[in-house]
């Protein structure tokens, strides 16, 4: 239908149905904004709670009304620097090493699980290799509640318990299942001409896997060991179920002794230290989360497709 | 046909060597074993046996420890509430993140943001916040109870009661987990051809049409990945009622992974927590094959 454009235009900016249109387009999008801000409000809301309550001192915490936002009167940074391991006690720098000690070895070795897994089950062919593989994803479908009981005997009968080699043993220990998944699926769509050509020149394997390999699935890496890191940080149940001193005790641990399962009626609980301690929890996870969003989102929303 | 291809396209991918294969993965699975896999197996037979950490011969009863499970009616009770609990929490998560996802799909500015914004309870530790849940919830100093009782008003009980107690865990829950699922689905819905939706269009289809036949399809993929994972983890539920009610006024808000631990840790009846955890992992095993199952026919069907 032949229009000059002159004509069409000037049609289109006045006819009342396509005017319609973009009023309900441009309704849908600041009714979207609205809902997508309320909820991220309500997402950070505890997250901010913690960090504006730890600005209190105990004293000034029990005794205001306080609101929704809380705002001190007397601020003091004292909670904070519990962060960066100014004058902790004993007590808290011990939690606070372990549970960076844990971390770094856990994740380690969950990271080098998943590499070294990926890479067997992506480049290397051998009989029953499905069958291996579909029995490690059945392992993930039972519920780890029903290993926790068994784990705690055991460790009793090897002697374990409560030391050292409750770390050691469980953190080296882990089949990194989904991150070997991650990893078999990320190498299975590159190119293998590169390692075989390594290969050609006479390099081993372990030169293939960490010089050649490793570069190549980065990205999945980096997914694997933010949240690998972010999962260890924030376990209390190895340390609560298979320790008892103190010496040992990772900081999510110790909130939980300090918080749970007590019965505590009535009593006048120091929030704002264990706020402190919720705010040496959440802290480092989250500021690692901010640093490496994209390579979380990607990495999630990856596995969420080919899952 | 299909086979000779195959056979090709995995002479392509690597090359067949058994022993390096077994020289890297032998260490792992043999520790694996010793830190997870032996445990695991004896948590099978735990619940066989009659052992109550006091007397150190586990005396093995056969099925008893079962029959007790489901003849005692605390433990139906639990059982029936781990059920419900995961069925609405796992509904609330995934109806919530749905929506999210299709506002989070348009193109608006800041979408990342929002992502990533979105995301962060899942990356908190749920003992921290509940940190935050007991000080607003607090019946004697809470800071609900302050507000209620500055205002004149007579504080509601938040502790003593097991409804109050349901909201407050569900209501955890879906802000714990509507982050992630909001970007598997967002993953599933950027999987959608776009192409389609313009071809639709230009047959004059309006956003609700669009939306029932391509979008709705489209995610078919991906709607049992997240509701399967989503019960399954549903069903496990445990720090969200150890934090924020400790099972509830007697016994109110106990679910079954809780009271395993209560079981085996606090009453040594090592017997009925492994009892109780087999039967848990035999409810959920059944899900996940049943998952697994359905998404294999799916995919020979396509």
């Amino acid at each position: 239908m032949p229009e000059t454009t002159f004509n069409a235009d000037k049609i289109r900016a006045i006819d009342p149905k396509i005017r319609r249109q973009k009023l309900f387009r441009w309704i849908g999008k600041i009714a979207a904004y609205a809902v997508l801000t309320a909820g991220a409000v309500i997402m950070v809301y505890p997250l901010l709670y913690v960090v504006m309550a730890s600005f209190y001192t105990a004293k000034e915490f029990n005794e205001s009304v306080l609101g929704l936002f809380p705002v001190a009167k007397e601020p003091t940074i004292d909670n904070f620097k519990m962060l960066f391991m100014v004058g902790l006690d004993t007590a808290t720098l011990g939690y606070y090493t372990n549970s960076i000690l844990r971390t770094l070895y856990t994740t380690s070795f969950s990271c080098l699980s998943a590499l070294l897994g990926g890479y067997v089950f992506a480049r290397l062919q051998f009989k029953r290799k499905e069958a291996l593989f579909l029995c490690m994803l059945a392992t993930q479908m039972i519920p780890g509640i029903l290993s926790v009981l068994p784990m705690y005997l055991q460790l009793r009968a090897m002697n374990l318990y409560d030391t050292w080699g409750v770390y050691l043993l469980l953190g080296g220990g882990a089949l990194n299942v989904m991150g070997t998944f991650l990893v078999r699926q990320t190498l299975e769509e590159l190119p293998i001409s590169i390692e075989e050509a390594a290969k050609v020149d006479g390099a081993n394997t372990a030169c293939i896997i960490f010089r050649i390999v490793l570069p190549m699935v980065k990205t999945i890496m980096i997914y694997l060991v933010i949240t690998g890191a972010i999962g260890v940080w924030n376990d209390w149940t190895t340390p609560f179920y298979y320790t008892e001193s103190q010496s040992l005790q990772t900081i999510p641990s110790a909130l939980t002794r300090l918080t749970a399962f007590a019965g505590k009626e009535g009593q006048l609980m120091d929030y704002p230290l264990i706020l402190s301690f919720s705010l040496l929890v959440t802290v480092p996870s989250v500021v690692i989360f901010f640093i490496f969003q994209k390579h979380i989102v990607r990495g999630l929303m990856s596995a969420g497709i080919k899952g | 046909m299909k086979a000779g291809s195959i056979e090709q396209r995995k002479k392509k991918r690597g090359w067949t060597d058994p022993k390096r294969a077994l020289v890297i993965l032998a260490p792992m699975i043999l520790w694996w074993f010793l830190a997870a896999g032996f445990p695991m197996l004896f948590g099978f037979v735990l619940g066989f046996f009659e052992w109550r950490g006091i007397n150190p011969q586990p005396k093995f009863i056969w099925f008893e420890n079962f029959v007790t499970f489901f003849k005692n009616s605390l433990y139906r009770e639990i059982l029936w509430r781990t059920i419900w609990l995961g069925v609405v929490t796992t509904a609330g998560t995934v109806l919530c993140g749905f929506g999210a996802a299709l506002l989070m799909n348009m193109p608006l500015k800041g979408r990342g943001a929002f992502r990533s914004l979105w995301y962060i309870p899942a990356v908190t530790s749920t003992v921290a916040i509940s940190q935050v849940i007991q000080i607003m919830i607090d019946p004697f100093n809470g800071v609900l109870t302050r507000i209620f009782n500055a205002n004149g008003w007579t504080p509601i009980n938040f502790v003593d009661s097991a409804t109050w107690g349901y909201i407050v865990i569900i209501f955890y829950s879906i802000w714990k987990g509507v982050g992630g699922s909001a970007l598997l689905w967002l993953a599933g819905l950027q999987c959608i051809d776009a192409s389609l939706y313009e071809a639709a269009e230009m047959d004059g289809a309006n956003t609700f049409q669009k939306f029932l036949h391509i979008t709705l399809p489209g995610l078919r993929p991906i709607v049992t990945y997240i509701v399967i994972t989503g019960i399954i983890g549903a069903l496990q539920i445990y720090e969200p009622v150890a934090f924020i009610t400790n099972g509830g006024p007697q016994n109110g808000t106990m679910v079954l992974a809780l009271k395993i631990v209560k079981d085996g840790f606090f009453n040594f009846n090592f017997g009925m927590a492994g009892a109780s955890s087999l039967i848990l992992a035999i409810i959920i095993f059944v899900c996940s094959a049943s998952y697994y199952l359905f998404s294999k026919r799916r995919a020979n069907d396509a």
